[in-house]
Formats: C-alpha cells, sequence, structure tokens
C-alpha cells in the first residue's frame, strides 16, 4: 500500500532508537518532576492549609507568581539566568528544575483545595476524640482528601508529561528534539515522524488517564 | 465535673454566650434547649474547646479548659461527642471508625481496640454492620455507631448536639434508646435536643437558653408544665404545636 511507504521508510531501526531514546527522555524527566513535584507541592499544599501564619501567606505569593507565569519563561530562567548569578546546570537538570518549580506549585494548588474539600465536621470528630491535628489529617483528612485529587492529580501529571516538550527550546534531547533532527534531514519525512511521535505521547498519556479511571472507580 | 463561671463568648462584636453560670455534677443528664441561633451548640462545643470562651472560667474535671496548660487532646480523651451529622469517617469501616482513637490516642494494640470496639458494637445493637461502610448505613445505624465511638474511649462525658433532628422519624427512636440506656448507667451527659420524652424519662434538669443567655434552669416536670419563664413558655408552645 502506498500509504504506509513513507512509514516503512522512516522506520529504519537507527531512526526508531533515535526516536525512543528521545522518548526515554521526556519520560526520564516527565517522571523526575513528577516525583519531585508531588513532595514539593505536597508539602507547600498542607502548610498553606494549615494556616500557619507568615509561612502561608509567603507561599501563597509564591505559587501564585509562578502560576501565573508561562512554563517557557521559566524554562529560560533556569537555563539562561541563573548561571549568571553562578547556578549553571545540564541541560537535563535545568529542564527538571524548571519543570519542577512550575508543576510544584501548580500541584500544590490541587493538594490545597483537595484538602479544604474535606468537611470541617470530619476534623471536629477526630479532634473531638482526642487525636491531635497532624493525626487528624494523617488518618482522616489526607486519605479523603487523596481520593478526591487522582484524577486532577492525574490530568496535572499527564499535562507535565506534554510539557516536556517546551524544554526543546533549550535544546534538551527529548522525543519531539529528536523527532526535529530526523525530518531535518528528509522533509518529506515530516508528517509520517509526527504521527509517530503523537503515537507515542498518547499511548503513554492515555495509559495514565485509563489509570486514574480504575482508580477513580475503585473508591466509588 | 463542668462548671461555667461567668463565661462570655464574642464571635467578632457579636456576643453568642452571655455570663453563662451553669455546673453539672457527675452522672447528671442535663438537656439544653433553646430557639435555633441562641447558642446551644457553642455552649457544647466550649466545653470540649472546639470552641474557645473569651472570658470567665469553665473547669472541666478539674481542668481549666482555656488554660494554656491544659493538655486540650487529654481532656477530650475523656469527653465524647456526639454531632448532628454523625460525621462518621467515610473511608473507614464501621470497626475501623471505632478503633480509630483507641488505637491512636490511647496507644492500644490491634486486638484490644477490636474487641473493646465490638463491645460497644454491641451495646448500640449493631455489630452485625462492624465490616459495613457508614455509607451503607441508615441515619440511625450511623448515629449508633458514632454513639460507640465515643464510648470506646471510656469518656467520663458525653456531649450530643441534636443526635436526632438529622434523622427519619422513624429512627429516632432507636438512638434515644440508646442514649437513655447511657443515662441511667450514670453516664454524665450535656444533650442539645427538643426530644421531650427523653428529656422527661432521664434528664436530671433542662436548661433553657435564648440569645446566648441561661434563661431557666428547672427539673423537667416543672419546666415543662410550668415554665417560669415568658420566652420558655413561647418557646415551647412553638415546638408543642408544630
Ligand atoms: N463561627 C461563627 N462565626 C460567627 N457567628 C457564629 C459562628 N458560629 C455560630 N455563630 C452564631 O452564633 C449564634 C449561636 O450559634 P449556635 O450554633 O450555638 O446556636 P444553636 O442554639 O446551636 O442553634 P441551632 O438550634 O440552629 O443549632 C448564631 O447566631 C450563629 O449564627
Ligand atoms: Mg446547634
Amino acid at each position: 500500500m502506498d500509504f504506509l511507504a513513507p512509514f516503512i521508510e522512516v522506520l529504519t531501526p537507527d531512526n526508531m532508537k533515535f526516536l525512543l531514546e528521545g522518548f526515554w527522555v521526556t519520560l526520564k524527566v516527565a517522571a523526575i518532576s513528577i516525583v519531585l513535584s508531588f513532595i514539593i507541592g505536597g508539602l507547600i499544599g498542607i502548610l498553606r492549609y494549615a494556616k500557619i501564619p507568615v509561612v502561608s501567606q509567603l507561599l501563597a505569593v509564591v505559587v501564585e507568581t509562578i502560576r501565573n507565569l508561562p512554563l517557557l519563561l521559566i524554562i529560560f530562567f533556569t537555563y539562561f539566568a541563573l548561571p549568571e548569578v553562578g547556578i549553571d546546570m545540564e541541560i537535563i537538570t535545568a529542564a527538571i528544575v524548571a519543570l519542577t518549580i512550575f508543576e510544584s506549585a501548580m500541584l500544590s494548588e490541587i493538594i490545597r483545595s483537595g484538602l479544604n474539600s474535606i468537611h470541617k465536621g470530619q476534623i471536629e470528630a477526630g479532634r473531638s476524640s482526642g487525636l491531635n491535628y497532624i493525626q487528624t489529617l494523617r488518618y482522616i483528612v489526607m486519605p479523603q482528601a487523596l481520593r478526591r485529587m487522582v484524577p486532577p492529580l492525574v490530568s496535572q501529571f499527564i499535562s507535565l508529561l506534554k510539557d516536556t516538550s517546551l524544554a526543546v527550546v533549550i535544546a534538551l534531547p527529548d522525543l519531539l528534539h529528536n523527532a526535529q533532527i530526523l525530518y531535518a534531514q528528509n522533509g518529506s519525512n515530516v508528517i509520517p515522524i509526527f504521527i509517530i511521535v503523537a503515537l507515542m505521547y498518547f499511548i503513554v498519556n492515555y495509559a495514565l488517564s485509563l489509570i486514574a479511571k480504575r482508580l477513580e472507580l475503585k473508591q466509588a | 465535673m463542668i462548671s461555667f463561671d461567668k463565661v462570655n463568648k464574642f464571635y467578632g462584636d457579636f456576643q453568642v454566650l452571655k455570663d453563662i453560670n451553669l455546673t453539672i455534677n457527675k452522672g447528671e443528664v442535663v438537656v439544653v434547649i433553646g430557639p435555633s441561633g441562641s447558642g446551644k451548640s457553642t455552649l457544647l462545643r466550649c466545653i470540649n474547646h472546639l470552641e474557645k470562651i473569651t472570658d470567665g472560667t469553665l473547669n472541666v474535671n478539674g481542668l481549666s479548659v482555656a488554660d494554656k496548660k491544659t493538655d486540650i487532646n487529654k481532656l477530650r480523651r475523656n469527653i465524647g461527642m456526639v454531632f448532628q451529622h454523625f460525621y462518621l469517617y467515610p473511608h473507614k469501616t464501621v470497626l475501623e471508625n471505632i478503633m480509630l482513637a483507641p488505637r491512636k490516642v490511647l496507644g492500644q494494640s490491634e486486638k484490644e481496640a477490636k474487641e473493646l470496639a465490638m463491645y460497644y458494637l454491641d451495646k448500640v445493637g449493631i455489630s452485625d454492620k462492624a465490616d459495613a461502610f457508614p455509607s451503607q448505613l441508615s441515619g440511625g445505624q450511623q448515629q449508633r455507631v458514632a454513639i460507640a465511638r465515643g464510648l470506646v474511649m471510656k469518656p467520663e462525658i458525653m456531649l450530643f448536639d441534636e443526635p436526632t433532628s438529622a434523622l427519619d422519624p422513624e429512627m429516632i427512636g432507636e438512638v434515644l434508646d440508646v442514649m437513655k440506656a447511657l443515662a441511667k448507667e450514670g453516664m454524665t451527659m450535656v444533650v442539645v435536643t427538643h426530644e421531650m420524652g427523653f428529656a422527661k424519662e432521664v434528664a436530671d434538669r433542662i436548661v433553657f437558653m435564648d440569645e446566648g443567655q441561661i434563661l431557666e434552669e428547672a427539673v423537667p416536670a416543672e419546666f415543662y408544665e410550668n415554665p417560669r419563664e415568658e420566652r420558655a413558655r413561647m418557646f415551647l408552645s412553638r415546638i408543642l404545636n408544630h
């Protein structure tokens, strides 16, 4: 079939290997950023939820600032501006740092509003039984909030995976970056390459959303 | 056991509790009634420090509730609280709901906590629901679980804030029966409720509140037959005629 011909031409072992290497970088950067920003965002979300004087307000300012900046700006900033003040990072580190900064702010909001969605009566029931504040958070508020947070968290993880591609601007050798190199060599390959790249993103992201659905069903 | 001495409480400029003086002795059952917004819940919630008093003295079990040195968590172990809307933990089974505080606050072993939880579930008549989740229970059953959750800490005081107001009429009886049994065993109880039958049967005293003040304190027979205060009379005629 004529339709398949361009794909067969592009799908050489070398090209596939090159694309998969890029995809591996994408996945690695996304996974590390997800773990880091979940920890940092979780911490920020909890601290803001707990309304600790000064700390909570300060974090609110930081989070709101970051959330209102384009991710691209943060990526440029970590890679091009930070070296000016002596913080020099490899491309991959800079990408992870930038994504982590941005996603921590986004995730902290999801986590904070998840915690806020738990009825105050739940806390009062816990506290009046003699549990302290931390125990009440840990055994009563968080488990309930976490279940509600699964869908927005996963959709944020999916956008993080997609946003990793923005790091092509600092030449992160990710999937999109390697794809560009390939079609730059032979312009007629551009459509099949884009389709293959799209499939790779789609499969992983769709799998993530299926897992999220599973988790949602399980708790329902 | 509980004593309010010239207690005031404000929310901003609004005074919810006005010069409250009230003593509740060990083993007494006190029913608090009054119109909506009169401060009944606030009064109750001050006892276990869910609300802070603004001034005056409030002693519970010999400890000053407002005193910074008082270990509030320790004080609360000794006070069970039952809410209008139950507030069972929806992510935990009935048994886990009851075992949480004994495990985490008292440090009981799994086995010990489970035995005790089963004992109290049996006492409130729903041991067959031990492994159910709260959402699978009727309102009356949920409230009985909430009572067992309070009792399992072996408190000296139980507080009830309109425990039957959110229930369908046919379930009110089963909850009141549990509370009556508790009262007859000598539990110190403070109960916000408009259930007159309950009050007449087990209350030692009725406290009538209006606009943040205690207007009248009397034994039930006297209060319901012949309230001294005009506002109490008006309030009673309203709840009786509706
Ligand atoms: N957190 C709060 N901030 C401001 N005002 C409050 C707060 N909680 C309660 N109030 C007010 O205090 C008054 C007393 O409230 P409370 O809940 O103690 O009344 P209540 O007698 O229990 O009424 P109800 O029968 O409706 O439960 C009400 O006017 C209420 O609006
Ligand atoms: Mg009330």
